[in-house]
C-alpha cells in the first residue's frame, strides 16, 4: 500500500473503493436536495411565465428587452465558458484538474434548454439586419434573409452538441462503470451509453484521441458563439460601435464566470458529498490561481478598448464612453470594475486566501457577480438604443437607464433556476467526479518520500 | 565520474562539462563566425554615422509614410523580445519540464532583442541628439514640447522596465552558474566569477530562494511582459489619423503575435544550440515536439485575432478603410506580400506542426520556426505602411514606399548584432542553465507499471508560505 | 576557538544520515547545513530552513514605485500643462500606464534584492567549502568548537562521507 495516509486529504489508493465512493454520489442526497429540486423547479417555472408575459406585453419593442439578453448572454457565457477549465488541463496533461474535469463537463451541457428557450422571443424581437432597403453593420455582408437570426440559433445549438458531445466521450469509461456496478435505472444509463466499452488498448488510446478531438472542437465552437452572438444581439445593434476585442472580451468574461461555476459546484461537491479526499487543497489551489489570472484578463481585455476610445476621442469613441462607461450604465460599470477585478484580484493575490477552500469559493461567487454586471452594462443599452437611429454614422442620442421590471426578474430567477436544476439532474446520472480519472491518477501519482522529503511522485507516460 | 549513473541520469560533472564547453573553451567556428559578424555590425555603424551625416534622405521615408522599416523592426524586435519570459516564466510557474533546457536562452534572447529594439528609435529619429532634448525638456523658448500623454513616451518606460526585469531576472537565476564557473576557473576569470557570484554556496536557504525567488519573479515578469508589446501597439491603436490601425484589438493582437514569432525565434535558436555545441543530451527532440505544440496553439490564436482585426476592418462600412484593405489584398505589390505573410506565418508552418514527424525532426523546425518570423516580420510591415501610405484624403499626397538598401542593411546589421551579442554571452555565461538540467535529473526517476517503464518526476509537497 | 567541518558525500543518503546524526549528537540546529550543486526537494536532508519574509519585498517595492510614479506623472503634467487631444491636463489613464510599469520595475527590483538578501548574499566570507560539490558532491558542514570536532568528525565519518576537509 502507499504512504497515502500522510496526506491529510488524498484519494484512496483502492481502485474498488474509488469506484464505490465516486458512485455513490448519483445516489447521495439528503432530503435537503428534493426541497431545493422542488424549488429550483417552481422557480423554472415562474421564469418560464415571466419569458411569456413579457413576450405578451412588450413583444414589439426592442428597447425592453436589454435585460433578458442580458440574462441569455450570461448563462450560455459562463455555463459554456465552465468546460475550458477542463480543456486546457487535459490539453497540457496536467493532474489536477481530474477531479473536476467531470463537473466542467456538466455544467457545459446543463444550459442548452435554457438558452434555446431564452432565445427564441429574443429573435422574434431582434431587428433585421436590412431595414428600409439599407443593411445596419453587421459581421453579415451580404445580409441573406435568415441571417442573423439563423446563425445564431445555429451557434447556438452547435454550442450544446459540443457540450453534450464533450460530456458523453469522457464519461465514456464511466458508463461502462455504471453499467457493470450501478443498479435499476442506472445501470440500465450505463449499458445503453457505454456502449460497448470494455477497457481494451485501442479504447483506451481512441478514448483520449476523441476527447481531445472534442475538447479541441468544443473550443473552436465556444469561441465562435461568442463572437456571433456578442457581436449580433449587442455590438450591431448600436451605430457606430466598431469594437474588435469586444468578442474575446465577451469570451473571457464567460471563461471568468466558466471558472467561478466549477469552483462553486466543486466547493458544493466537498462540503455537502464529503468529497475531501478527491476535491482537496491542491484543486482548489489551482482554480483560485486560474480565478485570480481571469479577473486579470477582464482588466486587460477592458484597457485595451478603452485606452483606444478614450485617446481617438472621434465622435463614435464619445458615443461609446457615454452609452457603456459614463451615461446610463455608470453605477453598474462601477459594479462591474469593482467585482469582475478589483475584489477578486484584492482577494485572491494573497497567498493563503488561494492556498485554502473557502478563499476561491469567495472569489468565485464575487466574480460571477461581476460577469453578471458586466453583461447587463452592455446588453441593456444596446438594446435600449432607438431602433431608428441604426444607419447613424455614430450614436448621438444615448438613451436613459433602463430598469429591470418583475418578468427580467423572474426570467433571471428562472433560468438560473433551470441550470441548478439540470445539474442536480445530471448528477442523478453521472458520477460527478471521474472515476477513471481519480483511478488513473492514482495509478500515476503516488505521495512517496524523497530521502527525508515528502511529494508526490507523478508518472509522465507521454 | 561517469557520464550516467545506476539510475540512467546524467551525472552533475557531465552537465558541467559539456554545457560549459563553449564558455571554458572556444568552438571551432566561434572566432570565424563572431569575426564576421562584428565585420557586418561595424558596417552598420559606419551606416549610421553617415546617416547622421546626410540626415532621413538616405531611407525611402517621405511624406506619408514617415514610418517604414524602422518602425516595423522596432516592433518586430520587441515581438521576439516576448519568447523569454513566455517561455521562462510561464512554463516555470505550469511546471513544464520541457522548458529547462530553453529559460537561459530565451532569456538573453529578450535581454538582447530588447536592446535592439531600443537602438530602432534613436536610429528612426535622424537627428539621433534631439532624443535628450524629448526624455528631458528644459524650459527654453522652443515652444516644441513632448507629448507626454503619447504612447511613444509610455513605450520607453516599458521597454526599460522589462529590459530591467528580465535582466535582473537573469542575474539571479545565473547565480548558481556562476559558482559552477567559479569552481572550475582559475586567475582572472576566477575572480570575475567569484565577484558575480556574491559567495553563493549552495545551502537550502538559497536553494529555496533561487526556487520561490523564480516564481515570484514569473508571477511579477508575466503582467510586464503583456504589458509591453500592448503598450506598443497602442502606438498604433490609439490614433484616429491612420486608416486601419484605430482597432481595439491591436493590443491583444500585438501581444499573441509577439509569442508566435517569440517563440518561433526560440525554436531557432534551440536548433543552432544542438548543432553548434553538440548538446544533443539536453536539447533533445521532444523539447521541440512540445515547443511545437505550443506553437500550434498559438498560432491559431493569432489567426483568430488576425481574422477578427480584418472582419472588424470591414464591419464598419467605413469606404476608406475598405479601400485600405482591398489595396492590401489585392493590390501589387502589397497582395504579393500579404499572401507571403499568411503562408509564411501560419498556412506553410502550422499543418506540418500536427505530424509529429516533423516536430521532432530539427531540420524541418528550424526552417519553419524562420518561415514564421518572416511572415511575422511582413505583419507588421503590412500593419504600418499600407495606412500610412493612404494616410490624408488628398490623392496627391499618396506615396509608395521603396525601403532604400540603406533600411535593409540596418535590417540585416539587426540581426548580425543579436546574434553577435548572443555568441559573446556564450562565452562567458553558459547559455543553458546548469542548475535546472541538474535539478530535473534529481527529480526524475522512472517506475514500472506493468511491463512497461514510465518516466516519472517528482512533485514536492506545497507548504503554507507567509504572505 | 571554533572550527568548520566539511564532509563530502556522492550519497544523498549517507549525507541524510549525516545531517540525522550531527542532530541526534545534540548540535544546535543552526550550526550544521547542507551544500549541494542542485537544488534537493525541500527537506530531503532533514535540514532546517526558517522561514522566509521574500514576498514582503514585492509588496513595499509596488508601494514605493506607485507613489513615486504618481508623484512623476502628476508633477510632469503640471509642470507642462498643455491640453493634448482634449484630454485633462492630469490625464488619469495616461498616467496609469506609466504608474503600472514603475509600480511593477520597482516590486522587481525589490523582489531581486529580497531574493539576494534572504539568500544572505553576497556572502564575503562563505566559509569552508569545495568545488566538488558543483560536481555532484554534497556537503555537509559543521561548525563547532574544538571540544566537540571529535565528536562532528566521527558522527561524519560513520555516516559513509567521501572525505573531510577540516579548517
Amino acid at each position: 500500500m502507499s504512504t497515502n495516509a500522510h496526506h491529510k486529504e488524498w484519494p484512496p489508493s483502492d481502485p474498488k473503493i474509488v469506484k464505490e465512493e465516486l458512485l455513490a454520489s448519483t445516489k447521495k442526497g439528503s432530503s435537503n436536495l428534493k426541497k431545493i429540486s422542488k424549488i429550483m423547479g417552481i422557480l423554472s417555472v415562474l421564469g418560464l411565465v415571466g419569458l411569456i408575459g413579457k413576450f405578451f406585453i412588450d413583444g414589439g419593442d426592442q428597447t425592453q428587452w436589454g435585460y433578458i439578453a442580458a440574462i441569455l448572454a450570461f448563462i450560455f457565457s459562463v455555463t459554456g465558458g465552465a468546460p475550458m477549465v477542463a480543456i486546457a488541463p487535459f490539453i497540457a496533461r496536467a493532474n489536477w484538474a481530474r477531479p473536476i474535469s467531470r463537473m466542467a463537463h456538466v455544467i457545459g451541457a446543463s444550459a442548452l434548454i435554457v438558452n434555446i428557450i431564452i432565445m427564441i422571443p429574443l429573435l422574434w424581437v431582434l431587428p433585421p439586419l436590412v431595414v428600409e432597403g439599407a443593411r445596419r453593420r453587421s459581421i453579415w455582408f451580404e445580409a441573406p434573409v435568415y441571417s442573423p437570426h439563423f446563425w445564431d440559433t445555429l451557434s447556438l445549438i452547435m454550442l450544446a452538441i459540443a457540450g453534450i458531445g464533450l460530456l458523453y466521450v469522457s464519461a465514456l469509461p464511466d458508463f461502462a462503470i455504471m453499467r457493470d456496478n450501478a443498479e435499476g435505472f442506472r445501470k440500465k444509463i450505463g449499458t445503453f451509453l457505454a456502449g460497448g466499452f470494455v477497457g481494451s488498448t485501442v479504447q483506451w488510446s481512441t478514448l483520449r484521441m476523441r476527447v481531445g478531438i472534442m475538447s479541441t472542437l468544443y473550443f473552436f465552437i465556444y469561441i465562435f458563439v461568442h463572437v456571433v452572438i456578442s457581436i449580433d444581439f449587442s455590438l450591431s445593434m448600436v451605430p457606430g460601435w466598431r469594437d474588435a476585442i469586444y468578442p474575446m472580451a465577451h469570451a473571457m468574461g464567460g471563461i471568468q464566470g466558466g471558472v467561478a461555476l466549477v469552483i462553486i459546484l466543486a466547493w458544493i461537491m466537498r462540503k455537502y458529498g464529503n468529497y475531501e479526499n478527491y476535491l482537496n487543497i491542491n484543486v482548489f489551489w489551482a482554480l483560485g490561481r486560474l480565478m485570480f489570472a481571469t479577473s486579470l484578463m477582464w482588466i486587460y481585455f477592458f484597457y485595451s478598448a478603452f485606452i483606444v476610445f478614450w485617446y481617438g476621442k472621434s465622435m463614435s469613441d464619445n458615443a461609446w464612453l457615454d452609452l457603456l462607461i459614463r451615461g446610463p450604465m455608470v453605477y453598474v460599470f462601477i459594479l462591474g470594475m469593482l467585482f469582475s477585478f478589483i475584489f477578486p484580484w484584492w482577494w485572491l493575490i494573497w497567498n493563503k486566501v488561494r492556498n485554502s477552500i473557502t478563499g476561491p469559493v469567495i472569489g468565485a461567487f464575487i466574480a460571477l457577480t461581476g460577469v453578471f454586471f458586466e453583461r447587463i452594462r452592455i446588453y441593456v443599452p444596446a438594446w435600449s438604443v432607438d431602433p431608428k437611429l441604426i444607419h447613424d454614422k455614430w450614436l448621438s442620442v444615448i438613451p436613459g437607464t433602463l430598469y429591470p421590471d418583475i418578468w427580467d426578474i423572474l426570467v433571471l430567477l428562472g433560468s438560473i433556476s433551470f441550470v441548478i436544476l439540470t445539474v442536480i439532474f445530471l448528477s442523478r446520472l453521472i458520477p460527478f467526479i471521474g472515476v477513471w480519472e481519480v483511478q488513473q491518477f492514482n495509478l500515476l501519482a503516488k505521495p512517496v518520500k524523497y530521502i527525508k522529503a515528502h511529494g508526490i511522485r507523478v508518472a509522465k507516460p507521454d | 565520474m561517469q557520464q550516467r549513473d545506476n539510475q540512467n541520469r546524467l551525472s552533475q560533472e557531465y552537465t558541467n562539462r559539456v554545457l560549459l564547453n563553449g564558455t571554458l573553451s572556444t568552438p571551432r567556428w566561434w572566432y570565424p563566425l563572431v569575426s564576421v559578424l562584428l565585420f557586418f555590425v561595424v558596417i552598420g555603424f559606419i551606416l549610421f554615422g553617415i546617416q547622421i551625416k546626410y540626415g532621413l534622405g538616405v531611407t525611402g521615408l517621405n511624406r506619408p509614410v514617415y514610418w517604414g522599416l524602422y518602425i516595423t523592426t522596432f516592433v518586430f524586435w520587441v515581438g521576439i523580445s516576448h519568447a523569454g519570459i513566455m517561455i521562462s516564466a510561464i512554463l516555470r510557474i505550469t511546471q513544464a519540464e520541457w522548458r529547462r533546457p530553453v529559460t537561459r536562452a530565451a532569456e538573453i534572447l529578450t535581454i538582447f532583442s530588447l536592446l535592439t529594439a531600443l537602438v530602432f528609435p534613436l536610429i528612426h529619429a535622424g537627428r539621433t541628439w534631439r532624443i535628450v532634448y524629448w526624455l528631458m525638456p528644459y524650459d527654453a523658448a522652443r515652444g516644441i514640447w513632448p507629448n507626454i500623454r503619447s504612447p511613444l513616451f509610455m513605450d520607453p518606460i516599458a521597454i526599460s522596465t522589462y529590459l530591467t526585469g528580465s535582466t535582473l531576472f537573469l542575474f539571479v537565476a545565473l547565480i548558481p552558474d556562476l559558482a559552477v564557473l567559479r569552481d572550475r576557473t582559475t586567475g582572472f576569470r576566477k575572480g570575475f566569477y567569484t565577484i558575480l557570484a556574491l559567495g553563493w554556496r549552495g545551502n537550502p536557504r538559497q536553494w529555496k530562494m533561487q526556487v520561490v525567488g523564480g516564481i515570484l519573479l514569473s508571477a511579477l515578469m508575466l503582467p510586464i511582459f503583456v504589458s509591453v508589446h500592448s503598450i506598443v501597439s497602442w502606438d498604433f491603436a490609439v490614433t484616429t489619423a491612420v486608416e486601419g490601425w484605430h482597432s481595439t484589438i491591436f493590443a491583444p493582437y500585438f501581444v499573441i503575435g509577439a509569442v508566435h514569432s517569440g517563440v518561433s525565434a526560440v525554436v531557432t535558436m534551440m536548433a543552432l544550440m544542438r548543432w553548434g555545441w553538440g548538446w544533443n543530451d539536453f536539447i533533445r527532440p521532444e523539447h521541440f515536439d512540445a515547443l511545437a505544440r505550443l506553437l500550434t496553439v498559438v498560432a491559431t490564436a493569432w489567426l483568430g485575432f488576425t481574422f477578427l482585426e480584418l472582419l472588424f476592418a470591414l464591419y464598419g462600412l467605413d469606404a476608406p478603410e475598405i479601400a485600405l484593405r482591398e489595396m492590401q489584398i489585392f493590390q501589387y505589390p502589397w497582395n504579393m506580400l500579404f499572401l507571403t505573410f499568411l503562408l509564411t506565418g501560419y498556412i506553410i508552418p502550422v499543418p506540418m506542426w500536427l505530424f509529429k514527424r516533423v516536430r521532432t525532426n530539427i531540420a524541418l523546425m528550424f526552417w519553419s520556426s524562420i518561415l514564421v518570423n518572416i511572415g511575422m516580420w511582413l505583419e507588421r510591415f503590412l500593419i504600418i505602411v499600407p495606412g500610412l501610405a493612404r494616410k490624408s484624403p488628398f490623392v496627391f499626397t499618396w506615396e509608395a514606399y521603396s525601403p532604400s538598401w540603406f533600411e535593409w542593411y540596418v535590417l540585416f546589421w539587426s540581426f548580425c548584432w543579436v546574434i553577435l551579442l548572443m555568441l559573446l554571452f556564450s562565452r562567458v555565461f553558459p547559455l543553458v542553465p546548469l542548475f535546472e538540467q541538474k535539478e530535473s535529473e534529481v527529480f526524475s526517476d522512472s517506475i514500472k507499471i506493468g511491463r512497461a517503464t514510465v518516466p516519472t518526476i517528482f512533485r514536492e509537497e506545497e507548504e503554507e508560505e507567509e504572505d | 576557538m571554533s572550527k568548520s567541518i566539511l564532509g563530502l558525500f556522492l550519497d544523498p543518503n549517507h549525507a541524510a544520515d549525516a545531517m540525522d546524526g550531527l542532530k541526534e549528537s545534540g548540535f544546535e540546529r543552526g550550526t550544521f547545513d547542507v551544500l549541494t550543486g542542485t537544488p534537493y526537494p525541500e527537506g530531503a536532508f532533514g535540514e532546517y530552513v526558517p522561514q522566509h519574509r521574500l514576498f514582503r519585498f514585492p509588496a513595499f517595492g509596488a508601494i514605493i514605485g506607485f507613489t513615486v510614479s504618481l508623484f512623476l506623472t502628476t508633477a510632469t503634467q503640471l509642470a507642462y500643462p498643455l491640453i493634448t487631444g482634449g484630454k485633462p491636463i492630469l490625464s488619469i489613464f495616461a498616467m496609469l500606464i506609466i504608474m503600472y510599469e514603475m509600480t511593477m520595475l520597482s516590486a522587481v527590483i525589490f523582489s531581486v534584492i529580497g531574493i539576494i538578501f534572504e539568500s544572505r548574499l553576497p556572502n564575503i566570507k562563505p566559509g569552508i567549502y569545495d568545488p566538488r560539490i558543483t560536481e555532484g558532491y554534497i556537503g555537509v558542514v559543521i561548525t563547532v568548537d574544538d571540544s566537540d570536532l571529535d565528536k562532528a568528525q566521527k558522527v561524519i565519518e560513520k555516516s559513509g562521507s567521501e572525505e573531510i576537509k577540516v579548517v
